[in-house]
């Protein structure tokens, strides 16, 4: 059984639908990229399986369950001992997210006082041990320290370290080294990963970095103007982009082997506070046809790749010439040749 | 933090030299002396009155008599007040100011920033309007106007009630401290509130904020433990010309609720020319400032870390 198990969530604040139809499904363990582009409703998604959306903010979804749980019903008290406890976020920017006015030790303690009924000695050793887990050299004295002390890459292993105290079942990990260096990504990656395997936690890394993806994904799920357009295993993701979205995204990631100039994706996002009838990518793609006037569902396109586009459909040329044995003259492959 | 607090002091001792100093040159380009009465007195008795003032020396040397006798902790006698010492006075009557001044700062304190905190918490709702709208009414309309109605009220809810629920004015019991306390707090705690919801607002949509409710922080612990201790410090900021404000401006709520603090020796003093009265009160008052503006700044450390001077526990 899943752990979570999302279908067709929507999120709207005032006029905007910021997200508009967003399915995910993870299993324990499991790690699934969340990627788009900034404003296609990545954040929003990541909030709501919080519980997190402002009450202006209008949620609903047709399935939502977590650790066999319907998420629909959930009070405002359920949600707060979920969250911290069995989901955990960990933030952007670890410079803003952390609190200027308390100490490192008392905010990675704080969950384990609030769920766990800690007392303060045992939480403050219990976040000690971590932040030397975290690789923190000195943790005690470091525990007693502001986060304006901090470094910003020791202060995402903070964040890391705040987000794992309660070892949640499913840990929100919003861009997490986004705001970092770039040698530093990488250590914090490593150490994501690392305790990840450690405890079994599933988590759902939001990301617009597709190097970053390939390195720590087991499955992918492609945003794009509030829609999951594509969804599968990494490999059936980067090997067989099915969605135009996923496809011209690849294609403005520059390339080692194969240096070739980037390409740019032309237009912009749909404005989600009159989204488009028909498919949201329509406007910018260059495989359009007359039927993407109307929303595509999501289509099969391999065993658990799932893609949002007309092209897949059973009654699209290609899938015919499939069927009869014809050779895959594939729309990826014009691309990519 | 020593070096800190004693280099904040010795600027505060020349702040102090300052005050004096102008305010004694000021006092004395005043026309007229405290020996000016509508009776005029015959000239021997006015070269004796002099004589014994030491009103008859040099400017100058007066100037150091006072520096000399200040520097001893001695402001001489009043003029007006027969043969009254002015420390005396000081000693007597500035306590009851400090307590209604320090039960002011207080409720405008506590009031402000509960008033901000729930203005911004119900952003552009009701409570936030009605907390606004009365925000500009308790800035605009003035304390005496203030007092003068909390009068009104009380003795109608006295008549009301066939008996003294509240004392009109006086000075004594607690019930006489707390409605002058108010009204010489409504304007500073209006003013408070104001920037406590701007602060407010700032950190309920501060990343930290969310991260802390993503932990599962709710109810009073979020309020305490992370959104009041970081939207507070502009708060505190203020409350340094607040005290001040407060402390010196009681004067008319004292006026008006028959209070005997300091500020009524203060003022008449001015109007009497009464110079050691008038040297007396504004030196302790500008002593009492620096010693307060000093406290409030090392307060900042105490509430945001970032502000604290040295590491170690001070």
């Amino acid at each position: 059984m899943s752990l979570l198990n999302l279908e067709s969530l929507q999120v709207s604040i005032g006029s905007v639908q910021a997200v508009r139809d967003v399915s995910l499904s993870l299993q324990a363990g499991e790690c699934r990229a969340l990627v788009g582009e900034s404003g296609c409703g990545k954040s929003v998604t990541a909030m709501s399986l919080l519980g997190l959306m402002p009450g202006a903010a209008k949620t609903t979804a047709q399935q939502w369950q977590f650790a066999g749980r319907d998420m629909t019903q959930l009070t405002e008290r359920d949600w707060r001992q979920l969250r911290g406890n069995q989901i955990a976020m960990i933030f952007q920017n670890p410079m803003t997210a952390l609190d200027p006015t308390q100490t490192i030790g008392a905010q990675i303690a704080e969950p384990l006082r609030i769920h766990k009924g800690m007392s303060r000695r045992d939480a403050k050793m219990r976040a000690i041990a971590l932040l030397e887990r975290l690789a923190i050299a000195n943790p005690a004295q470091r525990a007693e320290q502001y986060p304006f002390e901090f470094s910003g890459g020791m202060l995402q292993r903070a964040m890391i370290a705040m987000a794992v105290v309660c070892e949640p079942e499913l840990l929100i990990a919003d861009e997490p080294t986004t705001a970092l260096d770039v040698t530093v990504q990488a250590e914090v990656l490593c150490l994501l990963q690392e305790m990840r395997e450690s405890s079994g936690t599933a988590m759902l890394f939001i990301t617009h970095d597709l190097g970053v993806v390939a390195e720590i994904a087991d499955s992918v799920s492609v945003m794009y103007a509030g829609q999951t357009v594509e969804s599968g295993s990494l490999n059936q993701v980067f090997s067989t982009e099915a969605h135009p979205y996923t496809q011209a995204l690849k294609r403005a990631v520059p390339s080692l082997e194969n240096p070739r100039p980037l390409e740019a994706i032309a237009g912009t996002p749909p404005d989600l506070r009159k989204p488009p009838t028909g498919c949201g990518f329509a406007a910018r793609c260059s495989q359009r046809m007359a039927v993407c006037e109307q929303a595509p569902p999501p289509m099969p396109v391999g065993e658990h790749h799932l893609a949002r586009c007309w092209l897949w459909h059973e009654d699209h040329p290609q899938r015919w010439r499939e069927k009869e044995g014809f050779t895959k003259t594939s729309v990826i492959g014009s691309s990519r040749s | 933090m020593l070096s800190f607090i004693a280099k904040r002091l010795l600027s505060g001792v020349i702040t102090i030299w300052f005050i004096a100093t102008a305010t004694f040159f000021a006092m004395h380009a005043v026309p007229g002396d405290p020996l000016t009465q509508e009776k005029a007195m015959t000239p021997a008795v006015r070269a004796q009155l002099e004589a014994r003032y030491g009103l008859d020396k040099p400017l100058f040397d007066q100037y150091r008599l006072f520096l000399g006798n200040m520097l001893k902790g001695d402001f001489g006698i009043s003029f007006t007040q027969e043969n009254r010492r002015v420390n005396d006075i000081i000693r007597e009557h500035f306590p009851i100011s400090a307590i209604l001044g320090i039960a002011a700062v207080l409720i405008a304190l506590v009031g402000g920033i509960a008033a901000g905190s729930v203005a911004a918490y119900c952003r552009n709702r009701w409570p936030d309007r009605l907390v606004m709208v009365a925000v500009i009414a308790a800035i605009s309309v003035p304390g005496f106007v203030i007092a003068g109605l909390a009068q009104l009220v009380i003795v109608a809810m006295n008549n009301a009630a066939g008996k003294t629920l509240l004392p009109v004015a006086g000075w004594g019991s607690v019930s006489q401290i707390w409605v002058p306390a108010l009204v010489l707090g409504l304007g500073t705690m209006a003013y408070l509130s104001r920037i406590m919801r701007a602060s407010m607002l700032e950190v309920l949509s501060a990343d930290f904020n969310v991260a802390a409710k993503a932990k599962g922080v709710h109810g009073w612990r979020l309020f305490f433990h992370h959104q009041l201790r970081n939207a507070v410090l502009p708060v505190v900021t203020e409350l340094g010309p607040t005290i001040a404000a407060i402390t010196t401006g009681g004067f008319v709520v004292e006026l008006i609720f028959a209070i005997p603090g300091l500020g009524r020796y203060f003022v008449q003093a001015v109007q009497q020319l009464d110079y050691t009265v008038i040297m007396g009160t504004t030196v302790f008052y500008g002593a009492f400032l620096v010693l307060v503006v000093v406290l409030v700044d090392i307060s900042y450390g105490l509430i945001d870390p970032r502000i604290r001077l040295h590491r170690g526990r001070s």
